[in-house]
């Protein structure tokens, strides 16, 4: 029934999460100048992160260039908390 | 003239000069008040992601790559793009955007966004096709006037450059 190999995936795809979730808290506490207990994977972006546009795509170079990747305004438009952030991310990065 | 028509021209004007307008304003007073509306129609069609050559971004812009040059040389000293040579044949020098010039090309792309939102989005569906084709029909309309005057001689080549290019045409054969 429980199938190891798909619990070792499961597991590895946890993992990358983390990482990713990680890699952004980082880059927000540095943006920011916030304390990293500030943000939560249900953290909302807009309302309580409060960033202006310019430290918005700041952010959005970043993680392009750190995870080699694209994240098009259209996808950006959808994104609500920090854990849609995070899940892009890894669509994105598992994608190419 | 018709009234109708009158009211068209004035409109078809005005949009072309308040484009340009907010768009230079919107750099001057925004966040990169050090970057002119065509240097930052240059880092646009570098593009943020891949790098280009100078004839490539040249032909985008429609301009001579001489022309390009000098407005590429200001801009890496400004910090917003970088050359570097391409690492299989070093005669060929790419460009690319630096963070900065990455950050400057996706904040004006949102600036190009939001004006299109603007227009689309008191449009139902149906609206807004035909708006776009309305917009399109104009677009082509002016952009086979531009081709029609680009085959004759470039306007954007001083009348030196066309003499030049003549002389150099005819001393060709």
């Amino acid at each position: 029934m429980d199938d190891p190999r798909e619990r070792m995936n499961a597991e590895e795809v946890l993992e990358k999460k983390d990482k990713i979730f990680e890699d952004v808290l980082n880059m927000l506490v540095d943006r920011l100048n916030i304390s990293p207990t500030d943000i939560r994977m249900d953290t909302d972006v807009k309302e309580e992160l409060m960033f202006d546009s310019l430290e918005l795509y700041e952010l959005v170079v970043d993680i392009e260039e750190a995870y080699d990747i694209r994240l098009p305004d259209e996808d950006l438009d959808r994104i609500v908390l920090v854990k849609d952030v995070v899940e892009l991310i890894y669509t994105l990065s598992t994608d190419s | 003239m018709t009234e109708r028509e009158m009211e068209m021209a004035d409109c078809l004007v005005r949009i072309f000069e308040n484009v340009l307008i907010t768009e230079e304003m919107s750099l001057q007073k925004g966040y990169f008040p050090d970057l002119s509306l065509a240097e930052m129609h240059a880092l646009d069609a570098i593009g943020p992601y891949e790098a280009r050559t100078m004839s490539e971004t040249a032909a985008i812009l429609g301009i001579t790559t001489g022309t390009l040059t000098v407005s590429i040389d200001r801009l890496v000293r400004k910090g917003f793009v970088e050359r570097k040579r391409d690492e299989k044949d070093r005669r060929i020098v790419r460009i690319s955007l630096t963070r900065s010039g990455k950050v400057a090309c996706r904040m004006h792309g949102k600036y190009h966004r939001v004006l299109a939102k603007r227009a689309l989005d008191p449009c139902n569906e149906e609206e807004a096709e035909l708006l776009l084709r309305m917009v399109h029909d104009v677009d082509n309309f002016l952009a086979a006037q531009a081709k029609k005057y680009n085959e004759r001689e470039s306007l954007r080549k001083t009348a030196k450059e066309v003499s030049e290019e003549r002389r150099r045409r005819n001393d060709n054969g």
